[in-house]
């Protein structure tokens, strides 16, 4: 240690002999220099942070629907109008919302958000818009039943437009389980023990409590017995090889037989069978609808983001994009000649009634929200 | 015989190290979109979508200029604090080391979650500056590590011989310390290059709008379907780290061949 | 001004840009959520200001938490453990041998090149039903039937020690190329065989190093998330994911808040009795 001062010390007299006194300011220099140079960084990339004027911020899933967005919607939308559209994604809706919610107003413009309950959500968190329909002509087009729950949700003002729907439903591997006994069991083969460890389920609390709900014979809307829809939730828990929380995941469970059978997304599950996968697919009696929105968040570029909006809407946009992610367009089929991939599409309904399909009901979901979600972590984690 | 098994017990963990990385390669020439084995044939179509993937060629972009900038303003806070901490006698001076260590000891999630939320009370908008810097702090202790372990050993007799020849204390630090030390900059650089390349928990939080690197461009691949494009873009990073520095030093033993003769 | 003061103000001049970076981005928020832990999640999404103790009671009595916490601390200690096991003799060997050791390491850091989602999610590829070892194992008529590997404990940890392994063999390797051959030598030459040579003279003197890698694979171990994630079966989580779930899916943000600063204090704690008991020098010296 003695050594270590003296030598400091002898350098530090020969540093002081032949230095020419300003080190300091050098110092200084060099750190206005660093911060020039972070200065300088922030410029080129200034234009990502703030949605300037002019320019639209939209925010949805990645993949598949993000490149059918950028494809069929976007690129042509900068190209008629010269309004550039700066997309971005998000693995998950409870995830964006963190995001929104710690953001300042006007960073975030467009979302595809995910049922009504999300919605329902934003406009509590007083992060709802108005929107001038006047300047959205394209939303008559639009299924009224879809439009109608937005307006319900928000005292008769819209927010945002519905743009798409599906299930989750029960996808399974038609080798190893019939189509008979799909119908005959529903929702409980997810708690059949002759299943074990070839089952897996999205790791989703509301999902999980929708189908434990099923496979009680309770309401999904409005179930009575909680403690009957936890027990449902930990046996399949238990009989359970995977909870998977992304399409990838789901995809490659099915495809690679890991597991036989799981709730899956209505779009993902046609990817498979597209591709020749022997895979079924099941909407059982009170299946979860869901459908899909492009909400307009306060303080955006109203203007712009109506005329995307509207854009958008417009069938051939909307058909290409259902056509590019799988998922039905929010379009009524009466009104609206959709081509021929789209009717085979499933979840899709050709009387544009959506009467088959029950979407989760907000007032229900969002109430219990705080509840149900915390307990499904411990839940989930084996309590 | 104790060297023959010591040796065997490398090559095993080699081989586990590896492992993932044969697999990446051999599926991004997967005929087939998932990665089941036996593969059913060879394709070269994942490079094509690579190739043709716009958003993953756009975070690439970005992933590269965000770990150089990392690495830069990384190194530069790295050596000028090593260079305090090595070459004078400050008070506390294992206290800021310390400190300065920090940030690896504290758990990503954390780090994320803390500036995440420190941002949003104060009403700043993210930024890519700000991710930048989120970047620059995870990464800093790495640099910190090295480059103060190899000052520690340049000998202070070499700077001071320097000096007595008449050298000023800036031309010793460029002519001398730095050409010395340089092995550990670099190195120091090449950790935070690596680790801000991978980075994903922190990019999560931090990430302004229209900003993806490559971690969260998958992410939010993942998020839909299978992208076996991924795995080539993972091959095209593993030729480009081994292939190209091999192919360097081959071509520079050809060129000293011809010349020797 | 004085020489002296010039002098004592060098070094800090030299410090300040990176003590400012990790004061501003680092300690600041921290502290801020640690006032923020003491706020109240309310209803209507606003946080309710204040001092409550509510979320810092939940923490600290719900035996939940408790006990993730200690299987989490479980977790990131087997998988040191095994990074021990596993790097040690390979550290020994690079040090040891007579090629080239630059290249050796730098070979070992080749899979960080490939992002560590598709990392991780390759041993679902390796391990899986229809995945390598499974098809390489019926194929040499081991099995008949496909063996299920994936989605326990033992998976997270492998994919826990593949990430981690490096940090151990580059930390061991430093302190075992610090020490001199001769104190071997001289071991070998008064009669110890090399088994007693290696267990009194290196062990012990590249227990540092040793230490330092360990410390770093449990606190970095113990923060990591998205394994469990990817490799986890339904019930496997860490602490990590509790924070991850408070503060993303529950937008219970005093509460991840309390939770984060749990985990830090536990990891804090063992980051004292390290450094009280060896001090950071050797963590500096461990990744020279």
């Amino acid at each position: 240690m003695t050594k270590k001062m003296d030598n400091t010390t002898r350098y530090e007299r020969l540093r002081e002999r032949y230095m020419n006194g300003d080190l300091d300011r050098r110092s200084f220099l060099g750190m206005i220099g660093a911060a020039g140079l972070a200065y300088g960084v922030q410029t080129p990339f200034a234009k990502y942070a703030h949605a300037a004027a002019g320019e639209v911020r939209f925010d949805g899933w990645g993949g598949v629907v993000s490149e059918a967005f950028r494809e069929h919607a976007f690129d042509p939308f900068t190209e008629k109008t010269g309004i550039p559209v700066v997309d971005g994604t998000f693995g998950g809706g409870d995830e964006y919302l963190s995001r929104v919610k710690a953001s300042q107003e006007g960073e975030y413009n467009i979302a595809h958000l995910s049922g009504v309950f999300d919605y329902a959500r934003y406009y509590n968190l007083g992060l709802a818009s108005t929107l001038n329909e006047d300047n959205i002509p394209n939303l008559k087009f639009v299924i009224p039943k879809l439009v109608d729950v937005f307006r319900n949700v928000s005292d008769g003002a819209l927010s945002c437009v519905p743009y798409d729907y599906g299930t989750t439903g029960l996808a399974y591997n038609r080798k190893y389980i019939s189509d008979e006994e799909m119908k005959e069991k529903g929702a409980k083969i997810l708690i059949d023990e002759a299943y074990k460890g070839k089952i897996a389920g999205w790791g989703d609390w509301r999902t999980r409590i929708w189908f434990g709900s099923l496979q009680t014979d309770q309401d999904p809307n409005g179930a009575t017995d909680m403690e009957a829809v936890w027990d449902a939730i930990r046996a399949h828990r238990d009989l359970s090889l995977k909870y998977w929380t992304s399409g990838a995941e789901l995809m490659s469970l099915l495809a690679e037989e890991e597991i036989y059978v799981t709730e899956g997304w209505s779009g993902r599950i046609y990817a498979l069978q597209e591709q020749g996968h022997d895979i079924g697919y099941m909407d059982p009696p009170n299946g979860y609808g869901w459908q899909e929105c492009l909400f307009v968040m306060k303080g955006s570029p109203m203007e712009a983001c109506e005329e995307l909006l509207n854009f958008m809407l417009a069938p051939e946009t909307s058909i290409a994009v259902a056509e590019g992610q799988n998922y039905p367009p929010a379009l009524d089929p009466q009104q609206v000649d959709l081509g021929s991939k789209i009717p085979t599409l499933p979840a899709f309904d050709p009387t544009g009634t959506l009467s088959g399909l029950t979407f989760a009901d907000p007032a229900y979901w969002n109430v219990n929200e705080a509840e149900w979600s915390k307990t499904f972590g411990r839940v989930q984690k084996g309590y | 015989m104790g060297w023959q098994l010591i040796r065997g017990w490398a090559i095993l963990v080699y081989i586990f190290m590896f492992l993932p990385v044969a697999v990446v390669v051999l599926l991004s020439f997967n005929a087939s979109q998932f990665g089941s084995f036996p593969m059913t044939g060879l394709s070269f179509r994942w490079f094509i979508e690579l190739a043709n993937n716009e958003a993953i060629l756009r975070a690439f972009r970005t992933s590269i200029i965000l770990g150089l900038l990392t690495a830069l303003i990384s190194t530069t806070l790295g050596v000028l604090a090593s260079l305090a901490l090595v070459r004078y006698r400050v008070p506390g001076a294992n206290a800021i080391s310390t400190l300065l260590i920090a940030p690896i000891l504290v758990p990503e999630v954390v780090l994320a979650v803390a500036l995440l939320l420190f941002l949003n009370f104060l009403g700043i908008n993210k930024s890519f500056t700000l991710l930048l810097f989120g970047h620059v702090i995870f990464t800093l202790p790495f640099v910190i590590l090295v480059v103060q372990a190899r000052l520690i050993s340049i000998k202070r007799d070499v700077e001071e011989a320097a000096m007595s020849l008449g050298a000023s204390p800036r031309q010793t630090f460029f002519q001398i310390t730095l050409p010395l030390m340089m092995p550990a900059v670099l190195a120091g650089g090449l950790f935070a290059f690596t680790i801000s390349f991978d980075d994903i928990t922190g990019t999560l939080f931090w990430k302004p709008g229209g900003v993806e690197t490559v971690p969260t461009q998958i992410f939010a691949m993942l998020r839909n379907s299978i992208s076996p494009e991924i795995n080539a873009l993972g091959t095209v990073m593993i030729v480009m780290t081994v292939g190209l520095p091999l192919l360097g030093a081959a071509i520079a033993r050809q060129i000293s061949k011809k010349s020797g003769t | 001004m004085s020489v002296e003061a010039r002098e004592a103000r060098q070094p800090w001049i030299l410090l300040s840009p990176a003590l400012t970076a990790v004061a501003l981005f680092l300690f600041v928020p921290l502290l801020f959520i640690l006032v923020y832990s003491f706020w109240l999640r309310t209803a209507t999404g606003a946080d309710q200001a204040g001092f409550y103790l509510d979320n810092w009671r939940e923490a600290l009595t719900d035996a939940f938490y408790r006990d993730i916490l200690f299987s989490t601390l479980r977790i990131a200690a087997i998988t040191t453990l095994v990074c021990a096991l596993m790097g040690y003799p390979a550290a020994y060997f690079i040090a040891r041998s007579k090629g080239n050791k630059a290249i050796l390491l730098l070979l070992l850091m080749l899979p960080f090149w490939i992002s560590y989602i598709i990392r991780t999610m390759s041993w679902i590829n390796i391990l899986g039903v229809s995945g390598a070892l499974n098809t390489f194992l019926l194929w040499t008529g081991i099995i008949t039937d496909p063996i299920q590997m994936l989605y326990n404990e033992t998976t997270v940890i492998l994919g826990l020690v593949h990430f981690l392994l490096p940090f151990m063999v580059l930390n061991v390797f430093v302190s075992l190329e610090g020490i001199d051959t001769n104190l071997e030598d001289a071991a070998n030459s008064l009669g110890a065989t090399r088994w007693e040579t290696f267990l009194q003279v290196t062990l012990p003197l590249s227990l540092p190093g040793l230490a330092a890698g360990g410390l770093l694979c449990f606190v970095l171990g113990a923060g990591t998330y998205i394994t469990p994630l990817v490799l986890g079966g339904p019930r496997d989580a860490m602490f990590a994911n509790l924070v991850f779930e408070a503060i993303i899916t529950q937008l219970n943000w005093p509460l991840g808040s309390a939770l984060s600063l749990m985990l830090l204090a536990v990891l804090g704690v063992l980051v004292m009795i390290y450094n009280r008991y060896l001090g950071m020098a050797q963590l500096m010296k461990g990744l020279g």
